[in-house]
């Protein structure tokens, strides 16, 4: 039976679990999710996610949201091993903690930059663009002496935060700032599975939505 | 053979993600060292404690080489780690995903819509933002939802998603939230409290200590203008 899932190409948290099903090998059941018509609200979908977000899984009943929970699963779940989130208790507990940065701070403050500007035509505030360079400037710090996000190989840490990193790259966010970044970004685009047609391709999709909301500004 | 080096927790009692990892600390009965880092006094900017954690986030653990921040990697660790059994954080896939999706959704959406209703009262002088607050409301009417069918945040049983979202909800509580609106939340919430171990102690304490020190910038800001 197949893994439904249930996004949008432009999404970083969406792009991050294609990065993942890739390098694990699993098929997934592509749901498109146009959150501009309003997919997300349709009864349907809110019986299957009450949180209506993107993304959701759904394999074979067991109803997953939570992009950086659904990478998790699919490894342990689905993966021949467990490089990518490693079973040991010290090397997973870097990645979560990784992913934690991700969600609660490089993400969420590109997001709290970014969003009012793309989504409610605000301008751009820079004490919040002083925020996002902090944070750029922690994960530059992290990547210090390391060459992958949590450590010596590449984990899921890696796709979410080449996720979150590659769609303020594309917005103009100036990341050749943060040297260790701009060097382990590089090496991140080669080494991971499907970068170009599953990461890139969705940055240009969110790219053409950007110029298109903030056009004329 | 030594298998137990120390651990230490740097920490501050009011803040929030510190409170968690005390109480799942107790379950558990992992014996931390407490390093008390007062945040008002910048004590998180000194030259040692950035070398240690360069973010100077809190909480910080740190057990021989490992140095861990964020709250809930250090709840998962603690339980992989340090527990008799994986009740807490199950190992089968499925229920760990659970367990991380809610952990994800308190990060990212019930503490961090509460932590922006909170900041610029706290720290800018500012009056609290009605438009945000119905936000907080929002995210915890989806927590009722997840809980109408599940007596804990993650299924069947209590996890280390119900001590990192407990907090989250005293904290709720102690900013005016009326749990009267959410009534599954409300029956979780009770029985949660009573569930863990020096509960008032560990975390209570400091939710009233966070509510009191809000509600004082409430009024200071209302009687500024």
């Amino acid at each position: 039976m197949p893994i439904d899932f249930y996004y949008i190409p432009g999404s970083a948290p969406c792009r991050s679990v294609l990065l993942t099903a890739k390098a694990v090998g699993v098929e997934l059941n592509l749901k498109l999710t146009n959150l501009m018509a309003g997919d997300h609200l349709k009864p349907d979908f809110l019986k299957l996610n009450p949180q209506h977000t993107i993304p959701t899984l759904d394999d074979n009943g067991f109803v997953l949201w939570e992009s950086r929970a659904i990478m998790g699963y699919l490894v342990q779940q689905y993966g021949k091993d467990d490089s990518l989130y490693p079973k040991e208790p010290k090397k997973r507990a870097l990645v979560d903690a990784r992913l934690y940065f991700d969600i609660g701070t490089l993400y969420q403050r590109f997001a709290e930059y970014y969003y009012p500007v793309i989504f409610a035509g605000a301008s751009f505030d820079p004490d919040k663009l002083a925020k996002l360079e902090e944070a750029y400037f922690f994960l530059d710090k992290f990547l210090e002496g390391q060459s992958w996000i949590a450590g010596d190989s590449l984990t899921i840490a890696d796709l979410a935060i080449a996720a979150s990193v590659s769609t303020a790259d594309i917005v103009g966010f100036d990341i050749s700032k943060y040297p260790n970044v701009t060097k382990w970004f590089a090496k991140a685009k080669t080494a991971i599975p499907g970068y170009d047609e599953l990461n890139y391709s969705g940055c240009v999709q969110f790219k053409k939505m950007f110029d298109n909301l903030t056009a004329g500004k | 053979m030594c298998t137990s080096l120390p651990m230490e927790l740097y920490y501050f009692p009011p803040s929030p993600p510190c409170r968690a990892v005390m109480l799942l600390a107790r379950a558990i009965d992992a014996k931390l060292e407490l390093r008390h880092v007062d945040l008002m006094a910048g004590e998180h900017l000194a030259v040692d404690f950035v070398k240690l954690n360069p973010q100077h986030t809190i909480p910080t653990f740190v057990e021989g080489d490992l140095i861990l921040c964020e709250s809930r990697a250090i709840l998962g660790y603690l339980v992989d780690r340090h527990a008799e059994d994986d009740s807490l954080y199950p190992q089968e896939p499925k229920r760990r995903a659970r367990v991380n999706a809610r952990l994800y959704f308190d990060a990212g959406t019930l503490h961090q819509r509460l932590y922006d209703y909170m900041v610029p009262v706290v720290f800018r002088g500012q009056k609290p933002s009605e438009e945000q607050w119905k936000k907080v409301e929002e995210a915890f009417g989806f927590l009722d939802k997840f809980l109408e069918d599940d007596e804990w945040v993650a299924g069947d049983s209590i996890t280390i998603a119900d001590y990192s979202i407990v907090v989250t909800t005293s904290n709720g509580e102690a900013f005016g939230l009326d749990l009267g609106k959410f009534p599954h939340v409300s029956r979780w919430y009770n029985k949660a409290k009573e569930s863990m171990q020096d509960y008032e102690e560990l975390n209570q304490a400091g939710a009233n200590q966070l509510g009191n020190l809000f509600r004082a910038r409430v009024a200071e800001a209302e009687n500024s203008v």
